[in-house]
């Protein structure tokens, strides 16, 4: 320890020990870059992962950039933790942008096209390379799918410049009417000086909105039987076959010049929910408004005419460098559309087993009995997400069961746990459903699943004023002979049977009576039917989380400093709450040892001599989506380990509802344990921060590789085996006479 | 094994309290689901004698809620009670009707030695703590949105009870009118709490001290049991006290996980307790974290003879009574006497009236307190009586139990006023007055007997044959007076139920 922490006093909040959120959180897509860059993974897993990489960075910008401008406009002058201005925070955020989306293009210039090709899928993008077969195909595909479903629309002086939809792939065209009349568009813009006067009175804008509903990749019809050993397949993008066909919706006039372009604006919405008499409804105006809100980036296609360009500039009023030009096709979320082109599952990962039964729930077990025995412990995706499916879906045709309440943040399209839902409430049970409206980009959705939820008989609420439902948790109320028996589901992640196969979350199912009257608690607050005197065992933000956090990390700083063993692991997404850091930066200076998993932002830096040496953090980005919240306590020798889920980021402390929950019995708090360890031993996943905020591959020299999630998969089918074979033992037929052999 | 589920209703000054419990002779009373909704009815009923009609809503609804919650649960009987901020209503027969008649929870309106008497039954229910804590001298403070009550225990029985008008709410209210600087507050608080404690002192403990306290309320014991602190050292509870004035009602709040609303009253509640234990000298403080629906499952589940009480509460009630007499210089040996002559009548004739045990035990307390009123007026002995025993709390009656006992009390020095001859004054149905005259026809018989106040009949037999009641006296016993006296008695006896008692002398029959 240094000196001044020993005489306390280094300030622990100074800005200089704290990292920007998004630059760290540019720098996590980057990382997710690097698996798209890595020549390791399979081919069309890279072009998953850039795909991923766009829709991140569109977030990004409709909800992060979006404030940060709104901040930097409104003249907010506060530095955030790492001292930054909103002005400052703005031009580092661009500047870290441009550069990432030029690696990202040359990404998927240099790598992945020729990859690609070389893999037998050509992305065919000029016309000229297009047999005359093709050629009829996509104009067959033009006039019978395409132009039945697209609106040109032409601007000129009279007419007003349409509303581009946010997110929307568009081309854009100049026109020149044969007749060299009418207003001309340039007559309008400001910037019209660097077009000749002869232009200037007979040229038009027109923009046509590439159709979202219509797929945007296109496979060519093959000539010939495929190989199946070496197939080929040629995809069009369908602004190219727009583009080819652009002249036909425009008859009386000339394309100049046409290029596809696509905007971003600010997702961010204002809603006063105190004032708001009908929530529901004050999220449906408020997303109507969303489709206005003001650009916040331009992308247009690297070339794009001068002209075209000024005029969007102009009427979106944007400045230079929220302007990306890009070197390829916009958009690049297409790639995972090309990654489901038929015939090439060769270049996909197959090293990950499907989800594995639980091994305590084999088939055909009674659920509740199983609970009854003990709790239960889920890790998905290696472990199934069909028993909490099945935990709704039972207790909904359950004639003992009396209610069932739950919450729902995001879930699938067509979630078979809001069938069962809807199923319970029309068998006469207690169904209280919490739906957030407000989870960001499922409001949509999640307004729809409400007024069906409302129909079939649920009592929906919409969570408390002024703060999002984070928390997953479901409890079923049952008659059992004994009496009311409470059975709870806590998780880290949503209740969505899709992304269940993709995210990597843990969850409990517990009877535990502490577990169920700290259940009911929180049904009976969120429901506004009551405030909790007090906690069993739940933690809860916004009120308790925090705290409880600060007291777990003062705890192991004090057993440090009083020489009992003290350490912390923990697992989370984010991190950057700037009191959780600085108790962090207290316990490392005292001597605590702590190991962290953080994924996605991390504003804690490490290695600073006196504040953070005894930190370590690492971030796993693999084939799943790392999405668990673990998080372990040394405690003197007696640890404790809890699960949720909130990340210690100031949102999910201060401005949600969060659960978190201990895991008590001995089998499940080794299981969760093991879950870190084997995360923190990774060498092939991991990225480790380094002291100047990048990050960097672990050093594998000198020990044993390991690909956490590979290993948990195979774990997982491992014991499902054992427990497979376990009931096949019991249910084998033994004569007496080989029994007595044996 | 049955289990019943029950649910429970508290209509508090402050916040309405839904309980749900499961009942069985196995498992005891198991809390299933505890529901509070803040609604300040108090402030209301204790600034303006009404509730406002947004609280009647907004009341109207949370019952519609409760309602719900129970029929999911499957409740099988509820008991839904309202107190102080109902009883203070002056139109509480129209609201309670509007609530009726729009949840289909039907309120019934504690009085306070009921409410009290169902606070410390929940606390009783602790069991063993509870039973330790009145081991020793002990306080049971009871701090409501209206008052603070105050009961004491002595070798393991409830002593004396008193209630105090300094609820939480009540000095909220009264502070909210004076401009207060910061840091007077507490001083305020302690000045009103100190004055009344004083009196407190002088009446029950002289110069006693009380070396347990149990605290009932809404805000400190959630607060304790929050911190798995529910028992402290006065020391300890001091600290405790001002941590809460020690911060804003903001970052109270927050610390506590409660409202700020709640942590106004909290702290208040904190420098009131903080007081009274300082007043008592107190020691160790317990707050075993109860509310009145507790009591309230506790009483039905006691009425429905499905758990057995370990503590006898009767018994409490009786000691009670034995202290206001004492206080009002009654004669123990005469009542005891009256006593026994009265319950030996209503054993023997217990065909003729058909009443039950709580009569029985109403007869044993309109006997104990039956010359209370002689320690104001010899003459006015009736009214006297009736009057102390109608201002004195006695917690474990019900208002009518008490007007029933203050009655049968009055009436055994006075003309018994028929139903029919009433002024309209008493709320007392025909069957409560039913009951007046039975126990006061016995406890004329009983007094009369025991005329010259000598205790002279203790071998005194009674038992009915035909249309008579004998009451057999020992030989050897002048009985003159009592004969003399016995006349008019035996005639309002008759009256009342059709039995005509005789007095004979003679060797008493043992068997």
């Amino acid at each position: 320890m240094s000196e001044s922490s020993k005489t306390g006093k280094i300030n622990f909040r100074d800005p200089k020990y704290y990292e920007n959120r998004e630059l760290s959180w540019l720098r996590f897509d980057l990382r997710c870059l690097e698996q798209a860059r890595r020549k390791e993974n399979p081919l069309l897993e890279r072009l998953n992962f850039l795909s991923i990489t766009a829709s991140n960075l569109d977030e990004f910008f409709m909800v992060r950039v979006a404030s940060i401008q709104d901040m930097a406009k409104g003249g907010y002058t506060k530095r955030d933790i790492a001292g930054m201005t909103a002005e400052e925070q703005l031009d580092a955020i661009l500047a870290g942008a441009h550069r990432f989306v030029d690696l990202q293009y040359s990404t998927l210039n240099h790598q992945i096209i020729p990859g690609l090709k070389e893999a037998g899928i050509q992305l065919v993008r000029k016309e000229d390379e297009l047999t005359a077969d093709e050629k009829a195909y996509l104009s067959k595909y033009f006039e019978t799918e395409v132009y039945p479903v697209i609106t040109p629309m032409a601007v000129d002086s009279s007419r007003p410049f349409p509303l581009i939809l946010n997110k929307s792939l568009n081309l854009g065209a100049l026109l020149r009417r044969r007749d060299n009349t009418g207003p001309g568009i340039l007559n309008r813009t400001k910037k019209s000086k660097k077009t000749n006067a002869k232009e200037k009175e007979v040229l038009e804008f027109a923009t046509v909105q590439v159709p979202s509903v219509l797929p945007r990749v296109i496979v060519l019809p093959s000539e010939g039987a495929q190989d199946p050993e070496q197939p080929s397949a040629r995809v069009v993008l369908l602004e190219d076959v727009l583009r080819g066909n652009i002249g036909s919706l425009f008859q009386s006039y000339d394309v100049v010049c046409t290029a596809a372009f696509r905007i971003m604006r600010s997702a961010d919405m204002d809603i006063d929910e105190d004032e708001a008499e009908d929530l529901l409804k004050e999220i449906e105006k408020s997303l109507k408004q969303r489709r206005h809100g003001y650009a916040i980036r331009l992308e247009v296609e690297d070339g794009m005419d001068p002209r075209l360009l000024d005029i969007l500039q102009e009427e979106l009023q944007l400045q230079s460098d929220e302007i990306f030009r890009i070197d390829g096709p916009l958009d690049l979320t297409f790639l995972s559309k090309v990654r489901k082109v038929p015939g090439f599952d060769r270049y996909k990962e197959h090293r990950y087993a499907e989800p594995q039964m639980v091994p305590e729930l084999p088939d055909g077990c009674d659920l509740f009995a199983q609970i009854r025995k003990g709790d239960i412990f889920l890790h998905h995706p290696y472990e199934t997400f069909q028993p909490v499916v099945d935990f709704v879906s039972l207790a909904a045709s359950d004639p003992d069961v009396l209610a069932i309440k739950q919450t729902l943040y995001r879930v699938s399209g067509n979630s078979p746990i809001i069938a069962a839902l809807a199923r319970a409430a029309d068998r006469g049970k207690q169904v209280t459903v919490l739906v957030e409206l407000k989870a960001r980009f499922d409001e949509e959705n999640n307004i729809g699943w409400a007024r069906m939820l409302e129909k079939a008989g649920c009592h929906v609420i919409y969570g408390l004023v002024g703060l999002k439902t984070h928390s997953k948790i479901t409890l079923v109320v049952r008659r059992e002979e004994d009496g009311i028996r409470r059975y709870v589901h806590l998780a880290t992640g949503n209740y969505n049977d899709t992304t269940a196969k993709l995210y990597t979350d843990v969850g409990l199912m517990t009877c535990k009576e502490p577990f169920g009257e700290d259940a009911t608690a929180v049904f009976n607050m969120l429901s506004g039917y009551s405030e909790p005197r007090s906690w069993n065992r739940l933690i809860l933000a916004p009120l308790w989380l925090k705290d409880r956090f600060k007291y777990l990390i003062g705890r192991e700083e004090q057993n440090a400093l009083s020489g009992e063993p003290a350490r912390i692991k923990a697992k989370m997404n984010s991190l950057c709450d700037q009191d959780i850091i600085e108790a962090l930066y207290r316990a490392s200076a005292a001597g605590v040892k702590i190991e962290l998993i953080v994924r996605g932002i991390c504003c804690l830096k490490t290695g600073i001599p006196g504040v953070s040496e005894n930190i370590t953090v690492r971030s796993i980005v693999g084939n799943f989506l790392e999405h668990s919240r673990i998080f372990w306590f040394e405690n003197g020798g007696v640890p404790e380990i809890y699960a949720g889920s909130a990340d210690w980021m100031p949102r999910n402390l201060d401005r949600r509802v969060e659960i978190v929950f201990p895991l008590e019995d001995p089998a499940v708090k080794a299981k969760a344990e093991h879950i870190l360890d084997v995360e923190l031993a990774d060498t092939e996943q991991a990225s480790i921060l380094k002291p100047d905020g990048t990050y960097e591959k672990v050093d594998r020299r000198g020990k044993e590789k390991v690909n956490s999630q590979l290993q948990f998969c195979s774990e997982a089918v491992a014991a499902a085996d054992k427990a497979r074979n376990a009931v096949r033992e019991t249910r084998l037929f033994v004569p007496e006479e080989h029994r007595e052999e044996s | 094994m049955a289990i019943h589920t029950f649910g429970a209703i508290d209509v508090g000054s402050y916040e309405l309290n839904l309980k749900i419990f499961e009942i069985s002779r196995g498992k005891g009373i198991r809390e299933v689901d505890d529901l509070v909704r803040r609604v300040d009815l108090g402030t209301d009923t204790y600034t303006h004698g009404k509730i406002s009609s947004n609280h009647v809503r907004e009341v109207t609804q949370i019952l519609q809620e409760f309602h719900r919650i129970m029929d999911t649960y499957r409740v099988e009987a509820y008991q839904a009670y309202g107190t102080s901020a109902i009883r203070e209503m002056t139109n509480a027969e129209i609201v309670l009707s509007q609530w009726e008649q729009k949840s289909g929870i039907h309120i019934d309106v504690l009085s306070n030695s009921e409410q009290r008497f169902l606070d410390y039954k929940s606390v009783a229910m602790r069991g063993e703590k509870f039973n330790k804590s009145i081991q020793d001298t002990c306080a049971i403070v009871d701090i409501g949105g209206s008052s603070i009550q105050i009961s004491l225990f002595e070798k393991d029985k409830l002593a004396a009870t008193q209630n105090m008008k300094l609820g939480v709410l009540r000095i909220r209210e009264m502070l909210s009118h004076i401009d207060v600087r910061t840091g007077e507050y507490e001083r305020l608080i302690s000045d009103l709490v100190n004055s009344q404690m004083e009196v407190f002192r002088k009446l029950y403990l002289h110069n006693d001290r009380i070396h347990n306290i149990i605290i009932v309320d809404d805000y400190i014991s959630a607060l304790m049991q929050a911190r798995h602190m529910d028992i402290i050292h006065h020391a300890d509870f001091d600290s405790f006290a001002a941590e809460s004035g020690s911060v804003s009602v903001t970052q109270l709040a927050r610390k506590a996980g409660i409202t700020e609303d709640a942590a106004g009253l909290l702290h208040i509640s904190a420098v009131v307790m903080g007081c009274i234990a300082d007043s008592l000298g107190a020691e160790l403080i317990y707050a075993p974290g109860v509310t009145l629906a507790d009591g309230i499952a506790y009483e039905y589940a006691e009425k429905k003879k499905i758990i057995l009480p370990e503590h006898d509460f009767e018994e409490d009630i009786i000691a009670c009574a034995k202290n206001i007499s004492r206080r009002y210089m009654g004669s123990e040996e005469r009542s005891r006497s009256i006593e026994d002559i009265a319950l030996k009548i209503f054993d023997a004739t217990k065909k003729a009236h058909g009443m039950g045990m709580r009569e029985r035990f109403l007869l044993r307390m309109a006997s104990i307190l039956h010359d209370c009123g002689k320690y104001i007026s010899m003459v006015n002995l009736a009214t006297c009586s009736y009057d102390i025993i109608m201002s004195t709390e006695i917690i474990g009656l019900s208002h009518i139990e008490r007007e029933i006992v203050a009655n049968v009390v009055k009436f055994n020095h006075s003309d018994f006023v028929y139903y029919e001859e009433q002024e309209g004054t008493s709320d007392l149905t025909r069957e409560a007055y039913l009951t007046i005259a039975r126990l006061t026809a016995i406890l004329r018989l009983s007094n009369g007997i025991d005329r010259t106040h000598q205790q002279k009949f203790s071998d005194l037999h009674v038992r009915t044959k035909d249309d008579k009641l004998l009451i057999s006296v020992p030989s050897g016993i002048d009985v003159t007076l009592e004969k003399g006296m016995f006349r008019n008695r035996a005639d309002f006896f008759e009256e009342v139920m059709g039995i005509r008692p005789v007095i004979r002398q003679g060797a008493v029959s043992r068997k």
